[in-house]
């Protein structure tokens, strides 16, 4: 070896003054503070880029288009049959203050999501806790899943077919128990919601589950021991230990399933329409109703965009939460999958 | 079969700059270790080498070939990985198999050549496992297995003993060292753990904060340290540094610590006077120059008091209280001391290096 | 949480518990599975045996429910008469069409989001999964003019595409998940060893196969079970189960038999996936916030 003295580059200082002045570095360090004459091209990055071109592409499509689409129609009164659009000063926004329909969708939504909730964490949490410590638990979840796998519009049917007044068992069996008067349960404006949220608990309650199983998978079985060792019974234990872990997972679990209430309707549809009387009257079927019903686009586009933002909100709500028990994975340093 | 050539490369991850300005050269068939902390920009320097990674600025040569552009597949050159980064779904055999494949060998030489290199590596009766069922030996054999098998014309290591359990190191070193030999092909070795460095390679590049610190030979590195820095990364246990004066006495020129003074002898003084002494340096000895009594006037220099010993089998560590500063001794086994026993010490004058106090830069 | 093993001992509220959990378990099991048996069993029943109804409070009764001559008329009804074959093949082809397209262009997108750094990038995948949690009701009408503008209502094509607009969001972010769990470092190897960078993606493609294959059946069972989109895109010549089963609701003549064994139809396959990819469930529904 020949070149053994710090190659320092032409007539350029080898140490720098700061190098004795910085007291956190340590100290006789040779160090380089002057910045490189020119840069060498930045790397193609074309390859990756091509391959997000076609998604990307796309998804704009089917998603800014339509944005500008309704932002656009929300500001007209949309012409009917070749008609012209014509600009009616905020209108269709203006008149959400007096539409009783629109504030009434917006309060009967919130108020059907919020029962479906209390409703399906409930349940949903209770046979997690029992199913976890069940040796069945495999077997068991394959059964309580299969209402998920159901087309929500097929399963509507069939629960229209339970409630009918005439010949649906489930008609017969509310009356039998004495709960239900002679009206069927989707005819009486008082009790439409419930058979609604019903139907909602059949089917997705199992999410409920499936996420709090996966939850409570990842609780530490050493937090579980020491809280035990403190003298900790089954419920306190739940309460202080597997709670606190399981918690992000119900938040999205929760928050997921707002979202699509939000988003499918078509079980609604099929079973109230909106009826009786307005009862079930939630903003996206009186949405579907404007804008597929009475073609009123430009009301329908407001109304849709009101739904939009609220979505959105939520959304990043959401997103935010993801980060969570992605961390707590690698925290645990469990294996995945 | 091939010099590289590091030419005023740099390396930024956005604004900062993890290799600067670095130079270096690695002649045909010889061995480099890159050497340093973890951040120091090693890893970063292998993988500009290696094509992985983008090179900012400057320029790097295998050859008289520019392979700045280069993607890896045409740079010609074989990589282990910290990790191994085995194909999980392939068996040994298939790993080793693969850059074969790549270029289109046939079936019965890749055979030839998989089994030759797992014979070399005690291997081949694991050929049909997949790396889930390898032990970390094994699986870090399997992964210089796939390197070996064809003849690049660099080998580039990134720290591939790392996570072996020590003796096994131990051994894999030996090995690495022989076989590099037998193969004869230029080698790139990153790795933090000097013993590696100073064991296998015909030359070390010490880097620290993605600055080269010193480039020579082992016994360069360690018997002349270019700055403080590398003085004291190199070498175990490591070197003790005392902040001393020079001055110009009748006796000739000395080191003045408040304990002791050394005499400098002609060739000192003349580096010294050379490099433009400063007043105030920094005195370094390793723990193995420097001599230890026990007991008040057992016959050394400098008078001083233990602090605490530390037996080692042969060999004894003894820490001594020097006034403010304590020292790092390294001895022959002896009786134990307790703390505050008094004992002398002796500097070997011509075995001590002197640093600049204001930046560090070696005299000698 | 392996609770279970934890040392118990039995106490009186412990087996009190015990039956009010077997209790409550076997409430919901039967609650969970009593409408999808009325809809097997009456999917083979004559209308006549459907619509029998035991008096009100008539507890006994309830063997109603098994006392019927069964029958396969109502299934004979849909395919021979009223053409469920090629609806179900439309089912078919526009759910797996748009599961393949997603996740062809999904898995390219992904990968390269998982590999490559750039500012702005969490705000492109916000915006992504922000085009699957649209409502479909609110962007119906637009998509509806975009189509027909295309010449794509009333056809596969269109049906397959209008699919992939909450498919593919859903297959970049999920698939990104799954990229993100392969170490770069066997590709980084791969390259050295020779590949180019496209046959390194191949090399790792084994790796997430399992992955992609549970989310290709994921995307089949959101595009079979949907309704809106079918019955409004695909309305004239790209009509699907959900869409042709819909239509056996007249007003005046509620085909019922009919109604309960074209829910069959639609519900059994899915049922049979759902088994096949339970492990991956969780993931998917909670679009990959949630893995077991």
């Amino acid at each position: 070896m020949t070149d053994q003295a710090i190659n320092t580059g032409a007539g350029r200082p080898a140490v720098s003054p700061q190098a004795v002045v910085d007291a956190a570095r340590p100290t006789g360090v040779r160090q380089i503070d002057y910045r490189p004459d020119a840069f060498n091209p930045a790397p193609s990055r074309r390859f990756y880029f091509l391959m997000m071109t076609p998604s990307i592409v796309l998804l704009a499509g089917i998603s800014i288009y339509p944005f500008i689409w309704l932002i656009y129609m929300s500001l007209h009164t949309v012409g009917e049959a070749g008609q012209p659009d014509v600009w009616n000063d905020f209108k269709n926004f203006t008149r959400f203050a007096t539409d009783g329909k629109f504030q009434n969708g917006w309060l009967l939504l919130i108020k059907y999501s919020a029962m479906c909730m209390v409703l399906e964490v409930g349940l949903g949490v209770l046979l997690a806790v029992i199913l976890n410590r069940s040796k069945l638990e495999k077997f068991l979840v394959t059964i309580i899943l299969m209402p998920m796998m159901m087309a929500p519009i097929i399963a509507g049917l069939v629960w229209l077919f339970l409630y009918n007044g005439a010949f649906g068992w489930y008609h017969w069996l509310l009356q039998s128990i004495g709960i239900l008067g002679p009206t069927s349960v989707l005819g009486d404006s008082d009790i439409a919601m419930f058979g609604l949220v019903a139907v909602d608990v059949w089917q997705w309650t199992p999410l409920i589950t499936l996420i709090t199983l996966a939850g409570l998978k990842r609780v530490p079985q050493d937090q579980l021991e020491a809280n035990m060792v403190d003298g900790a019974g089954p419920l306190r234990n739940f309460i202080s230990v597997a709670l606190p872990n399981i918690y992000p997972f119900l938040l999205i679990a929760v928050l997921l399933r707002f979202m699509d209430n939000f988003r499918f309707i078509d079980a609604i549809l099929i079973l109230t329409g909106g009826g009786p009387a307005d009862a079930t009257n939630m903003l996206p079927v009186y949405l579907f109703d404007v804008s597929f019903q009475y073609f009123k686009l430009g009301r329908g586009a407001a109304v849709a965009l009101t739904l939009l933002l609220v979505t959105i909100v939520l959304g990043m709500v959401l997103v935010k939460l993801f980060e969570d028990p992605r961390r707590k994975i690698k925290v645990h340093g469990r294996e995945e999958g | 079969m091939v010099e590289v050539n590091i030419q005023s490369v740099w390396k930024y991850y956005g604004k900062t700059a993890a290799v600067k300005d670095l130079n270096l050269k690695c002649p045909e068939n010889s061995f480099l270790a890159i050497l340093g902390p973890s951040g120091c920009g090693k890893s970063s320097t292998l993988r500009m080498l290696a094509g992985l990674e983008h090179i900012s600025a400057g320029e790097i040569f295998f050859g008289a070939v520019r392979v700045n552009q280069l993607p890896p597949k045409e740079r010609d050159i074989a990589m282990v990985f910290e990790n191994y980064a085995l194909y999980p779904h392939k068996t040994v055999f298939e790993n080793m198999a693969n850059p074969l494949r790549l270029r289109n060998v046939n079936r019965e030489e890749i055979d030839k050549r998989v089994r030759r290199a797992a014979e070399l590596l005690q291997i081949d009766m694991l050929l049909d496992r997949k790396p889930m069922q390898l032990s970390g030996g094994q699986k870090q054999r399997t992964a210089i297995g796939r390197a070996i098998v064809r003849e690049p014309k660099v080998f580039l290591f990134d720290e591939p003993i790392a996570h072996l359990d020590a003796k096994l190191r131990a051994h894999m070193r030996g090995e690495l060292k022989h076989l590099q030999r037998r193969l004869e092909t230029t080698t790139i070795y990153v790795t933090h753990d000097q013993l590696e460095a100073m064991s296998m390679a015909d030359s070390i590049a010490v880097m620290h904060e993605g600055v080269l610190q010193q480039f020579g030979t082992p016994s360069d590195i360690y018997n002349h340290p270019a700055n403080e820095w590398v003085a004291g990364f190199v070498g175990e246990p490591p070197m003790n540094f005392l902040n001393c004066r020079i001055e110009q006495g009748t006796s000739g020129v000395a080191v003045v610590h408040p304990s002791f003074r050394l005499i400098l002898n002609d060739v000192q003084r003349r580096l010294l006077e050379e490099k433009g002494a400063e007043v105030e340096v920094r005195l370094g000895a390793r723990p193995d120059t420097i001599a230890y009594r026990p007991g008040a006037n057992s016959g050394l220099d400098v008078p001083a008091k233990v602090y605490v010993t530390e037996p080692l089998g042969g060999d004894m560590i003894v820490e001594v209280q020097l006034g403010a500063d304590r020292l790092t001794v390294k001895t022959k086994i002896g009786p134990s001391a307790n703390l505050d026993d008094p004992c002398t010490i002796g500097f070997d004058a011509s075995r001590v290096h002197l640093f600049a106090a204001s930046n560090g830069i070696a005299y000698f | 949480m392996a609770s279970r093993e934890i040392a118990q001992y039995p106490t009186a509220t412990r087996r009190v518990l015990g039956v009010a959990t077997i209790l409550f378990v076997a409430f919901y099991l039967i609650w969970t599975l009593l409408p999808l048996l009325i809809m097997f069993l009456s999917s083979f029943k004559d209308l006549l045996d459907a619509f029998q109804l035991p008096a009100t409070g008539d507890w006994g009764g309830a063997a109603l429910l098994f006392t019927f001559e069964p029958t396969t008329k109502h299934y004979q009804n849909l395919f021979l008469d009223l053409n469920f074959g090629t609806y179900l093949g439309n089912s078919l082809i526009a759910s797996l069409g748009s599961a393949l397209v997603s996740v062809v262009l999904g898995s390219t997108a992904a990968y390269a989001l998982s590999r490559l750094d750039f500012r702005g990038k969490n705000d492109l995948f916000f915006w992504i999964i922000s085009t699957r949690m649209a409502p479909v009701v609110a962007v119906l009408v637009p998509l509806y003019a975009i189509f027909r503008s295309l010449d794509l209502i009333g056809t596969l094509p269109g049906l397959i595409l209008a699919y992939t607009t909450f498919n593919l969001p859903f297959a970049i972010w999920i698939l990104k998940g799954f990229f993100d769990n392969v170490p770069y470092a066997i590709e980084e190897a791969a390259m050295c060893d020779g590949s180019t960078r496209l046959q390194a993606l191949r090399m790792i493609m084994p790796l997430v196969a399992p992955g992609i294959g549970a989310f290709i059946v994921l995307c089949v069972l959101f595009g079979w079970n949907d309704y809106l989109f079918s019955s409004i895109i695909g309305s004239g010549g790209a009509k699907t189960l959900p869409a042709a089963t819909i239509a056996l609701v007249q007003p005046q003549n509620i085909q019922w038999g009919s109604i309960m064994a074209a829910g069959a139809v639609t519900t059994v396959p899915m049922l049979f996936l759902g088994v096949l990819i339970r492990r991956y469930l969780v993931a998917g529904l909670t679009m990959g916030a949630v893995r077991e």
